[in-house]
């Protein structure tokens, strides 16, 4: 009796939750697109990182994020180094190129619509870089509330044979 | 021992408990699919085919196993369903915490902090294991909408 029940019960659950995924807005695809890229391994933490940072995110979550285009990914490096290879779809904000005084209000420009609750995963080119930890800690600070810092950079995204998106030659 | 097993007020209670704790930790599962998907894929578990159909069905299968409860329905089944999640989710908690995953565990509320403990996650089931294998033993029967012995 109990397993029958039980496998009723496993049938009702599935054709409900079949059922509300069609018709739901936060409908998601039957078979997610998933892979392990780092075999499970956590994200690149550097030796410079502080309590209260942003939290840092592993390859793999930056790459779910990405294939969700649940976030805003953002480069910290200056504009040459961007245009050379960066991940697709990134924005620039050269962290060293700051402007000065108000920067709540730049940051609403260079992130028109975007708003402060919404993931966004900063990175430069990785470990030796630290340019996403700086501009990240800048971006908490003024109240966007889900950055995440992914310190492998556009490096460690090359290096799993993830797509980069390259605007100009460069010389490596 | 099997006085204090079958009492009936008791019995109650640990359909309430558990029952209405499988309610509302499916909940925020159901509302927010994809953030519930990520939480399973941050363990590390489950094949990658099989994350977003997890994500879909197990919520709904937590939520009629709490209904099923509170309720007297297919009592049996919801009873060994509620066993069976509860182990899964101990032994999932379990083994996160000794890989030393820093994970938002998924378990109440999906896309919560990630700094949520999953150690209070894991107390909180073998908590609730205890009164789901309480009523697996329980032959009390009372207050329920379907109240056979086989029931």
């Amino acid at each position: 009796m109990a397993f029958k029940q039980c496998v009723l019960l496993v049938v009702v659950a599935t054709l409900v939750a079949l059922g509300v995924n069609v018709v739901s807005p936060n409908g998601i695809d039957l078979i997610g697109k998933y892979r392990s890229l780092s075999g499970g391994e956590g994200p690149i933490v550097p030796p410079t990182a502080e309590e209260g940072d942003p939290p840092f995110v592993s390859v793999d979550e930056a790459y779910l994020e990405f294939t969700q285009a649940a976030a805003v990914f953002i480069d910290a490096r200056d504009e040459e180094e961007f245009f050379c290879g960066t991940i697709p779809g990134s924005i620039n904000i050269p962290f060293e190129y700051l402007p000065d005084g108000d920067l709540s209000v730049y940051f609403e420009e260079v992130l028109p619509g975007v708003g402060r609750n919404v993931p966004m995963i900063i990175f430069c080119s990785g470990e030796e870089c630290d340019l996403s930890l700086h501009l990240a800690r800048n971006m908490q600070e003024l109240g966007y509330t889900r950055t995440l810092i992914f310190f492998g950079g556009s490096r460690e995204w090359e290096a799993n044979g993830l797509e980069i998106e390259r605007r100009s030659e460069c010389e490596e | 021992m099997r006085r204090i097993i079958d009492n009936d007020l008791l019995t109650l209670a640990s359909r309430l408990f558990v029952g209405g704790a499988l309610i509302y930790a499916s909940y925020y599962k159901i509302i927010e699919p994809a953030t519930f998907a990520k939480s399973i894929w941050y363990y590390h578990m489950v094949p990658g085919y099989l994350i977003n159909l997890m994500a879909l069905i197990l919520p709904w299968l937590e939520m009629l196993c709490g209904l099923a409860l509170i309720l007297g329905i297919w009592y049996r089944g919801a009873v060994l369903w509620s066993n069976a999640l509860l182990l899964i989710f101990i032994v999932a908690l379990a083994s996160t915490i000794a890989r030393g995953l820093s994970i938002d565990c998924g378990c109440f509320k999906a896309g919560k902090s990630a700094t949520a403990p999953a150690w209070d996650a894991l107390w909180f089931d073998v908590v609730a294991i205890v009164f789901a294998l309480q009523m697996w033993f329980s032959r009390s029967r009372k207050w329920m909408l379907s109240s056979s012995r086989s029931n």
